[in-house]
């Protein structure tokens, strides 16, 4: 069926494949005729998607469960920013997402270019394929999907067990792990990233093809917004797993936190390598463009470990069959981008250049863009043989006995030489180079040295891990480096980084001061991060099986090591703020107003439990319980006979399926009812069922030797798209983190796992400065030759 | 020119031989193969779909309850977990005694994931003989956390 969503989309495509056209035309043949129309068509296409995305947070926020999609991801008693967020939350939405970023930036570029260059027109021909491409994608699996397409709903309704217009009356409900703030953020931000990279992408394919000038100033600042979106995303992500347990804090290498950081590696590749070839267009004028080319192609990829299913992923929020698109995608884009390469590559004069050696800051710099692409391989080749094994072989096999091990240790040493690339090259100067190399050498003597140095337990691996014993000798080698040894390249990038702001600090003129400064602050972020990283991964102290009574409430318990919690209160919520319970099966007021319809038929309502009658009959004996049930929309009595006494309270949150009867008299209680519903025990269930969110939340206090060290709530949350934890996390100026997870009450007891989490402000103080640093550096729109 | 051409050589040679090395190093100790169980505490358990349903048969003639244990070989947690919280001596002994277990490879049993709302392992479902969810215990829970749920579900079946 054909849904006014669909229509939209397949109106933006055929506006798409106009404005393609017409664009050909001009660019092929010089016809001129449809070219007037093209920049309307585009702005048109980008409206109406941008409508179709609206349209579907509107189906969100309305709980129109008419909606595959809707229905797969919500339900209607979550509060609203989760409504909202919802809409993002599975492929279908995410695609439609970067769709639509991916039109608005087309018609951005429609708007500024007005396509008066042929560089301009053609970026513009390389976009709309790759918009076309991935409304193709997006149609698909259409976020526009009717619940009546799914071949389950099919069948029933064929049986006649459902009614021909089904719309289900309550939503699947979000997982449990996306009911965060931090959530709510993640996915927009990872996907305008990925919609933005089309840009320098597309202007990288125009000038491999046709060597024309001007591809870097179109792509710079897309390419920057991209860096900018992508690394927040992924920064995002990294809070959020940090605040939901189960991770292992805030980086885990997960297969999809990796891939979406691959083409984040590359892109500072290329950033590094395009802020020398827009000085000189001759340098890396291949290696530039190809890193445009792989990072897109890395996107793509991403979205294929995040949805294929081959990947082990804690991200398997949705499966799906757009692997194939996907892969044909890559395989396509990837054979061009080679064979262009390689055309431009033997197409380029023989230049009688000088060479200047491997200490010129040219080929360091070169140095440094291949240290990104072989951090970038690491990450890459880690998620990727596993599958590829997997693929081939039907073995399943792990890259390290423990995961993060391998991506640790690989990504170690580079990561330090990295280190001392930016701390030369940062304070290269041209007339003190020997003085330079120097500095250089013995920092890099030190970290040799540190490399030895033997402590208790701070080591690229942890000695202590069960997996430690398990990994093979080389590992072990690398494993047994010292993890002080990255302090002196840390060090000396930081001495660079504060001497080069010093240099720009002194410039007159105030643009390039200010995207000096930005260059600075972006490097001290990089430093800041790893610190951070690396003190907190190594430095944790962690207190796991506290558990703490909930009859000690407010006394200190000590809990070993010089700890003690203490706890003040425990409480249970519904995470909506309406709270009319809105409960599985039907609602009472329904049935209430046409009684008729459910009468002599099997009902299942849920609610509260408001009053209850316990009989007991005469041998043989039964009991006989009458509750009276509300869901807040009305109350309806029900019933059940059983062997044993029940154990229903007054309070009781309680779903019921059976039988409806009315005018029901009965001599024991002396009534009649209107209206009862007859169950037997095994159809009455706890809960309200379906879609509710509840979360407990335990306040409590953290004490280090009887003095106060943290203080907050620690909250579980449980609902039908299963469970999460949301820590306790109270930080302290100096950086150190209490951090309190708590599993859920059980048994009276609060379990709860205490984390002493040392430094990991700084790598948030990290982000902060790589965002406030390209955003810098964006500001000052310098002059370059193209324009 | 010459210069950079050698630092693309050696990066490369550099690169093909990490991959080559971490492949072959990955194929020859890291083959996860599901049939050495050794992510299942060295407890018995039935396997994947087909091992629900006889599980479910099992329990009904014994009237016992039906724990389904999802765990994947990538999964760092369910390493601790079977060894200190599955094969602690108290609870495993109930677990054998009591149970009905079924364990569920997350990477290969999905649907049966997909049809209990099992997103990550290690996680726990308790069953009656009827196969309605009793309890639910996600997470690498410990020893102290998982006795008691174990018992108070076994004694609920029993007393049913």
């Amino acid at each position: 069926m054909i849904t006014l969503g669909d229509t939209i989309l397949y109106a933006s495509l055929f506006l798409s494949v106009f404005a393609l056209i017409g664009l050909l035309l001009k660019d092929l043949k010089n016809i001129d005729f449809l070219n007037k129309f093209v920049i309307p068509a585009i702005m048109a296409g980008a409206g109406l998607l941008t409508f179709s995305y609206l349209l579907l947070t509107y189906y969100f926020v309305s709980s129109d469960f008419a909606y595959d999609y809707v229905w797969q991801y919500s339900s209607s008693d979550l509060p609203l920013v989760y409504k909202i967020s919802g809409a993002w939350a599975g492929q279908q939405g995410t695609y439609l997402l970067w769709v639509m970023v991916l039109f608005l930036s087309a018609a951005w570029l429609a708007w500024t270019t007005r396509h008066i260059t042929k560089m301009a027109r053609r970026t513009q021909i390389i976009t709309l394929v790759t918009g076309i491409y991935l409304i193709i994608l997006t149609l698909i699996q259409s976020p526009f999907k009717l619940i009546l397409e799914r071949p389950e709903v099919i069948d029933l309704i064929a049986q006649g067990s459902l009614p021909a217009n089904f719309v289900p009356p309550e939503g699947n409900g979000l997982n449990a792990l996306l009911v965060n703030f931090w959530m709510t953020v993640h996915p927009p931000l990872m996907f305008i990233g990925y919609a933005t990279i089309t840009i320098p992408f597309a202007a990288a394919i125009v000038y491999l093809l046709t060597k024309e000038d001007g591809w870097e100033e179109l792509g710079r600042q897309w390419a920057r917004f991209t860096w900018l979106f992508l690394g927040m995303g992924i920064a995002v992500g990294g809070v959020w797993a940090y605040l939901v347990l189960g991770w292992g804090g805030f980086w885990a290498w997960d297969p999809v936190e990796t891939a979406s950081f691959i083409p984040w590696l590359t892109l500072t590749g290329f950033l590094h390598a395009a802020s020398h070839h827009r000085k000189n267009k001759s340098t890396f004028s291949i290696a530039a463009p190809i890193l445009a080319i792989v990072s897109f192609i890395l996107v793509l990829y991403a979205a294929i470990v995040v949805r294929s299913g081959l990947f082990n992923s804690v991200h398997a929020f949705g499966d799906t069959s757009t692997g194939t698109l996907l892969i044909s995608g890559i395989a396509i884009t990837t054979v061009v981008s080679i064979v262009l390469g390689m055309r431009r590559y033997f197409e380029e004069p023989d230049k009688v250049e000088e060479d200047l050696g491997f200490w010129s800051k040219t080929n360091i710099f070169y140095v440094t863009i291949l240290l990104f692409v072989v951090l970038a391989f690491i990450s890459f080749w880690g998620i990727t043989f596993p599958a590829f094994i997997q693929l081939t072989q039907g073995l399943k096999v792990g890259v390290a006995s423990d995961t993060k091990n391998f991506f640790n240790i690989w990504s170690y040493p580079f990561t330090i030489i990295l280190l001392l690339a930016l701390g030369f090259c940062l304070n290269y100067n041209e007339k003190q180079k020997e003085q330079q190399k120097k500095t250089l050498f013995i920092v890099m003597g030190l970290t040799i040295i540190t490399m030895f140095l033997r402590t208790e337990n701070f080591y690229v691996l942890d000695h202590n891990s069960p997996f430690w014993a398990r990994e093979p000798s080389i590992y072990k080698l690398i494993g047994n480096i010292s993890v002080i040894s990255i302090f002196p390249s840390l060090i000396y990038a930081t001495w660079s980084t504060i001497q080069r702001l010093q240099d720009y600090l002194r410039i007159k003129s105030i643009r390039p001061k200010i995207k000096g400064t930005g260059i600075a602050i972006v490097h001290f972020g990089i430093v800041f991060i790893l610190f951070g990283a690396v003190i907190s991964s190594n430095f944790t102290q962690t207190i796991e099986g506290v558990n703490i009574p909930l009859a000690a409430k407010g006394e200190l318990v000590d809990i070993g090591n010089g700890y003690g919690v203490k706890i003040i209160d425990f409480s249970t919520r519904n995470l909506a703020e309406t709270s009319n319970i809105q409960a599985a099966g039907t609602r009472i007021s329904e049935i209430r107003s046409s009684p008729e319809s459910y009468v002599n038929t099997n009902v299942k309502i849920s609610g509260k439990v408001t009053s209850v009658v316990n009989l007991q009959s005469p041998p043989p004996v039964t009991y006989t319980t009458y509750m009276q049930i509300d869901d807040g929309t009305g109350s309806l009595w029900a019933a059940t006979q059983a062997e044993e006494p029940l154990n229903i309270e007054e309070g009781m949150e309680l779903t019921v399926n059976g039988f409806m009867m009315t005018n029901f008299r009965s001599n024991s209680t002396d009534t009649t009812y209107d209206l009862i519903i007859f169950s037997s025990p095994d159809e009455i269930s706890q809960g309200v069922a379906s879609g509710s969110y509840k979360v407990q939340s335990v306040k409590l206090e953290v004490y280090q030797d009887g003095k106060k060290i943290g203080s907050g709530a620690a909250e579980y949350l449980e609902s039908k798209g299963g469970s999460g934890t949301f820590p306790l996390v109270d930080s302290s100026i100096t950086g150190t983190d209490v951090y309190v997870i708590f599993q859920g009450l059980g048994g009276g007891v609060v379990p709860l796992t205490l984390k002493i989490i040392p430094a990991v402000n700084f790598a948030w103080i990290g982000i902060l400065l790589f965002a406030i640093g390209i955003i810098l550096i964006m500001a000052v729109r310098t002059k370059s030759k193209g324009e | 020119m010459r210069t950079k051409k050698l630092v693309s050589i050696l990066v490369l040679i550099l690169i093909l031989s990490f991959a080559y090395f971490s492949y072959i190093t990955a194929l020859k100790n890291f083959t996860l193969s599901d049939k050495n169980s050794s992510y299942l505490g060295g407890i018995k358990f039935h396997r994947a779909a087909a091992g629900l349903e006889e599980g479910f048969q099992i329990a009904q003639q014994e009237n016992k309850p039906v724990m389904m244990y999802f765990w994947a070989i990538w999964c760092q947690y369910c390493a601790k977990f079977q060894t200190d919280t599955l094969g602690n001596t108290q609870v495993k002994q109930i677990l054998e005694n009591d149970y009905v277990l079924v364990a569920m490879d997350l990477d290969i049993d999905r649907e049966v994931a997909q049809q209990y709302s099992v997103s990550y392992p290690p996680y726990l479902v308790f069953m009656d003989t009827k196969g309605n969810v009793l309890q639910r215990v996600p997470g690498a829970v410990d020893a102290n956390y998982l006795l008691p749920i174990v018992t108070k579900v076994r004694d609920d079946v029993r007393s049913k």
